[in-house]
């Protein structure tokens, strides 16, 4: 069975009415990634006999008479970035190559509580921080729609995954658009909550004031499923929020007329591929045609927020990842003192993009510089977050291409990491305003390859935002 | 600003890392490029603005009750992974 036909209920439903073991549906899914992703490069390792053995429970459990859970016998993969108990997690980087963890991230645990069956941990550039996947200390990810062009980043391999059919759903992470742009590049639906939305327990910290976890489908209602079952207070994370969690999945048919959507003027820059400026454009008029109505907006500071952002990220950044030293985690390089251990280990187990960043991130946090950079960067993000609350006073959702363009080729930009910076552009401003976002398919390029439209709502506004992406998605049955 | 290779010997050691002599040059090549390019924050003015740490969303504090509570522990932690083994870093005279 391609599960590309197939959404989570439909899936669910043929469970239930025992039209299909789900040991048979989690075999088809090891056959396909054996015949795919030798090639495909989307998981980093996974787990058949773990999940075959869940998929068992669940038949006997079926067979018994036991009522499904929403999520029940689903084929989930895992940004390799969340922890599950005493299987590796290996960030994509050397240094956690073979890290095993003890406990299991709350977005998983919350996952398998519904019934979804984890596969495998797929692929990501080193600890999240990239924008192709090319930075994962392994091997690339390839974009299923074209092997020559990468899947985008740093949830490369998650997207990869759903667009290719292996899985039903996967979850990434979202600290610049981690989630909405390779969901662009794939041609699949990827959303990042409100920050606070998901709890981030057992997710590797890379910028902790940015990240959020969220998923990615093949559908509008899958993720609003995905995300009714991941959202919500968690006491192990500090950082999650007590406002509750509603019915997104019952309020995605509520009309959507009268609602009004702003389109930022700063978005549409010269440089934009006129296909995704096209298309955007048709999606707009398609928006117009749910009766939403749609005005221009201004979000002034636009320009400065890759500057901020990768101040901020990569601070924040050099800070988590100072306890990746050789002493309680992974790689251990042996050396004469415990300070050359620390330094032999850092050396050999961080790839050249995450030594970067963490050398910029010092940097800017060092005597003399914090104030010119680290915290005169913090003083833009307050500018960034009231351009948003000054624009959300006039309209309930904004619309803006995720990308400026489709995927682009591999090898294309590794050379140039301030080029590959830029293609974050109209993702990161939603994390540094910690806004909930949503990428989903709008159209294919000249080339052939996905475009993606982004949708922006205030915060804790996900009810609009699945809504009007449900409506537009069905109005246009762009899904690839 | 420029970095310098000078530059970039002393923030990796205020980072823990190593960088190679030849690697150095290039390291300060890109991140002043890099560096440069976020300078573009200077032509703002931002002498009346606060810095925003982490965008709060939240109404008011969220708080636990002081409650004890079962845990993956060192014991279930030294069953999956093993115990630590730290060098000596303590020596004698």
């Amino acid at each position: 069975m391609n599960l590309k036909n197939i959404t989570s209920d439909a899936l669910v439903e043929k469970y239930r009415n025992r039209e299909i073991a789900v040991q048979e549906v989690i075999e088809d899914v090891f056959d396909e990634i054996d015949r795919v992703d030798p090639d495909l490069g989307a998981f980093i390792h996974t787990r058949k006999d773990a999940a075959l053995e869940e998929a068992r429970v669940l038949d006997q459990a079926i067979a018994n008479g036991q009522t499904l859970s929403p999520l029940a016998g689903v084929p989930v993969a895992i940004k390799d970035n969340m922890n599950i108990r005493g299987i590796r997690t290996t960030c994509g980087s050397k240094i956690l190559e073979e890290y095993v963890p003890s406990y299991t991230s709350t977005a998983v645990e919350r996952l398998q509580h519904a019934g979804a069956i984890v596969v495998g941990k797929t692929n990501l550039d080193e600890f999240a921080m990239g924008s192709s996947t090319e930075n994962s200390a392994f091997y690339p990810t390839r974009n299923p729609h074209d092997h020559d062009r990468v899947p985008g980043g740093s949830s490369g391999g998650s997207a990869a995954a759903v667009a290719a059919g292996l899985v039903s759903l996967s979850l990434g992470s979202d600290t610049g658009g981690s989630i909405r742009q390779p969901a662009s590049f794939c041609g699949v639906v990827g959303v990042k909550p409100t920050y606070g939305r998901v709890s981030r327990y057992g997710l590797v910290a890379f910028a902790s004031s940015l990240d959020q976890i969220g998923p990615f489908t093949r559908t509008v209602r899958e993720s609003a499923q995905v995300l009714e079952t991941i959202c919500g207070f968690d006491p192990l994370d500090s950082t999650s929020t007590e406002v509750g969690v509603e019915d997104w999945t019952g309020t995605l048919d509520q009309p959507a007329r009268g609602l009004r959507i702003g389109v930022p003027k700063e978005y549409f820059v010269d440089g934009m591929d006129t296909a995704v400026r096209d298309k955007i454009q048709d999606a707009i008029a398609t928006l117009e045609g749910l009766g939403c109505k749609v005005k221009q907006v201004s979000l002034p500071h636009t320009g400065y927020a890759v500057a901020t952002y990768y101040l901020i990220a990569t601070a924040e950044a050099s800070s988590n990842l100072a306890r990746y030293d050789g002493v309680r985690y992974g790689l251990r390089v042996e050396g004469a003192t415990h300070q050359e251990m620390y330094r032999q280990t850092r050396m050999r187990g961080f790839g050249s993009e995450v030594k970067r960043r963490i050398l910029l991130g010092t940097y800017a946090l060092s005597t003399g510089y914090y104030d010119a950079y680290y915290l005169k960067a913090q003083k833009v993000r307050t500018l960034i977050l009231r351009d948003f609350q000054n624009a959300f006073e006039k309209v309930d959702l904004i619309v803006t291409p995720t990308c400026p363009t489709t995927a682009f080729k591999l090898g294309e930009k590794t050379d140039d990491p301030l080029s590959m910076y830029l293609s974050d552009i109209f993702t990161l401003t939603c994390n540094l305003a910690g806004l909930p976002g949503i990428s989903m398919p709008c159209g294919k390029g000249s080339d052939g390859m996905p475009i993606g439209m982004q949708l922006l709502g205030n915060h804790f506004e996900e009810g609009q935002l699945l809504r009007v992406a449900h409506q537009f998605e069905q109005a246009g049955g762009f899904n690839s | 600003m420029k970095i310098s290779a000078t530059d970039v010997a002393y923030v990796a050691g205020l980072a823990n890392l190593e960088v190679a002599e030849e690697e150095q040059e290039g390291l300060a090549a890109q991140l002043s490029r890099i560096v440069e390019y976020v300078e573009l924050l200077n032509t703002l003015d931002t002498d009346d603005v606060e810095p925003t740490s982490q965008v709060v969303t939240e109404v008011s504090h969220v708080q636990r009750e002081d409650r004890a509570a079962a845990r993956a522990g060192s014991s279930e932690t030294a069953k999956t992974v093993g115990l630590f083994k730290v060098p000596r870093v303590i020596t004698e005279r």
